[in-house]
């Protein structure tokens, strides 16, 4: 708060008295005061009143900068009526009273919105687990078929669990608390799992997959990187070109991996590029091959996020696309 | 035979899991009665043990210290819950390796395979195949037969294997990608006929100019 904005703030409380200070001097003045008597006394009052004045804008303007540093220091603003000095005017404290109220049914429909955001939670991730037991079961069953319809069933129950796993990280990314575990893990074994989970797609594109400089070891969560790498597998499969070959490939920078997942597909136009992570966002590849659901990329920066992994990705349109993953040094995770 | 007991509460995936192992030449066990397992692990005295620790009613890691005190047998755990948190706390229990649902038919086998070798010290799968005109040796990447000796690329080596593996039967191009897929060499099927016709004249050389037949619609046969 400047002086000016306090000033104009208090125009008329400020020209008022200034006119009725004025008014009575001139009234003095007509019935026989002195003008030696009039001028000290225009002083005194003057003085007075800006003293008054200023006073007031002092403790104002540090009353507010207390309250905005308060602000600024809580974690869930929110709680900010819970955890500033009540002022001492009546009309003030009024004021707060009335706003506290309002804060405290923001904090109980917050909590109530937290409790039933963590109980969806729940129940997707319990429902991900039946599921799982009747995939499962039908994954066994396949086994008693030949040929063609058991390899077209167990990509279709692939599918399936692609959906399932896709709601599942969705409900853990948008949860507040996250259950992931560092540990360290050979980059191999991510990428054999990814591939695994999603090789029934893979095959049946017709894609090849070639790897390189897999055994390093990383720190990261493996479940969580095997879905994001398999996000990256899936979206190659689904927008791959011609002859299509996914090359997964890591190298170490510094103390840091940086893995690369590159196609030779379609790639992704360079105007929506800046877009692809947006939740939903599907662009002209997703529209023009359909299947898409706009989920996969944004969950994995999500997730990324979390893991603190850096995750880019460059194309080139009609020729390809390549991401990369940057697992971040054992040092520096503050998770951990 | 091995026992394998199945701790399983879905009927579905209980029922075609014993098939699944009966047709791999164990015997299953399957527990219907979940009250008390650990009696009749002790009962049964089973090599293997197959837990799903998400059991109705009951801890799954309760219940595998409980069966730890009664039976020394190997167990793997199965289950659908995939939290890292998890698989950590069920290998600190005693568990010899964690699976999660839905796995994949091969996979599971070859884990079973893997931790029943592990304990019981069986040997390691023959290094060498011989069908009588053809000998693989997998660790050197040979392949010899009347007319000498040839060396082979690793996917030559891993295809040869399974027509070797299957001798006399038609293989599919299909099973043979998936295979190869299984041994972490993921190719498409343009590389797959390549490698088969390298694979063929390699064994032309040695004398063999015909001793993979292509079966038109059906796949190979050795």
């Amino acid at each position: 708060m400047t002086l000016r904005e306090f000033l104009s703030d208090r125009l008329f409380r400020i020209i008022t008295p200034l006119l009725c200070f004025t008014i009575a001097i001139l009234f003095l003045r007509a019935t026989g005061t002195q003008s030696g008597v009039l001028a000290i006394l225009a002083a005194v009052f003057l003085l007075v009143f800006c003293a008054v004045q200023l006073s007031d804008f002092f403790s104002q303007r540090t009353r507010l900068r207390e309250l905005e540093s308060i602000l600024d220091s809580l974690d869930r603003k929110y709680l900010f009526t819970e955890c500033v000095p009540p002022p001492q005017n009546l009309y003030e404290r009024r004021l707060f009273n009335l706003t506290r109220r309002a804060g405290r049914a923001m904090t109980g429909a917050v909590s109530d919105a937290q409790a039933s955001q963590r109980e969806y939670r729940e129940y997707v991730e319990q429902w991900v687990h039946e599921i799982k037991a009747p995939i499962t079961a039908a994954r066994l069953i396949c086994r008693d078929l030949d040929g063609e319809p058991r390899r077209k069933l167990i990509s279709e129950l692939a599918q399936v669990e692609a959906h399932v796993e896709r709601a599942l990280f969705y409900a853990r990314a948008e949860s507040p608390e996250r259950d992931f575990l560092l540990r360290q893990v050979k980059l191999e074994k991510i990428a054999a799992q990814a591939i695994e989970n999603h090789r029934s797609l893979l095959i049946q594109n017709g894609i090849r997959v070639e790897t390189e400089g897999l055994n390093c070891t990383v720190y990261t969560d493996e479940k969580w990187a095997v879905f994001i790498l398999g996000q990256l597998l899936q979206n190659a499969a689904r927008y791959r070109g011609e002859a299509p070959v996914i090359t997964i490939s890591a190298h170490p920078l510094g103390k840091q991996v940086r893995l690369t997942v590159s196609d030779n597909g379609i790639g992704i136009p360079a105007h929506e590029l800046p877009r692809i992570f947006e939740r939903g966002f599907t662009g002209s590849n997703g529209r023009s091959r359909g299947g898409s659901t706009g989920m996969g990329l944004y969950l994995c920066q999500k997730l990324s996020g979390f893991l603190e992994l850096g995750l880019d990705i460059a194309s080139e349109q009609g020729k390809r696309t390549t991401v990369t993953l940057i697992f971040p040094a054992k040092q520096n995770l503050t998770k951990l | 035979m091995q026992k394998i007991m199945i701790i399983e509460d879905d009927p579905a995936i209980r029922e075609e899991l014993a098939l699944l192992l009966k047709n791999e030449g164990y015997t299953p066990l399957m527990v219907t009665e979940f009250t008390d397992v650990p009696g009749q692990a002790a009962q049964e005295r089973p090599d293997l043990i197959l837990l799903d620790i998400g059991l109705p009613g009951k801890d799954g890691f309760s219940l595998c210290a409980a069966l730890r005190k009664v039976s020394l047998a190997p167990m793997i755990f199965v289950t659908s819950r995939d939290a890292g948190v998890d698989e950590v706390r069920a290998l600190s229990l005693g568990g010899d390796d964690y699976i999660t649902k839905p796995y994949s038919v091969p996979v599971l086998l070859a884990r079973i395979k893997a931790v029943l070798r592990r304990s019981f010290g069986e040997p390691e799968p023959s290094d060498i195949l011989d069908d009588g005109k053809l000998r693989l040796s997998l660790t050197k990447g040979t392949v010899s037969a009347g007319g000498g000796t040839a060396e082979l690329t690793r996917n030559e080596l891993q295809i040869l294997a399974c027509l070797m593996a299957h001798a006399g039967q038609i293989v599919s191009r299909a099973d043979l990608i998936d295979t190869l897929w299984d041994n972490q060499i993921y190719i498409d099927d343009n590389t797959l006929s390549v490698n088969m016709t390298r694979l063929r004249g390699k064994l032309a050389k040695i004398g063999l100019p015909d001793a993979i037949k292509t079966r038109r619609g059906m796949g190979y046969q050795l």
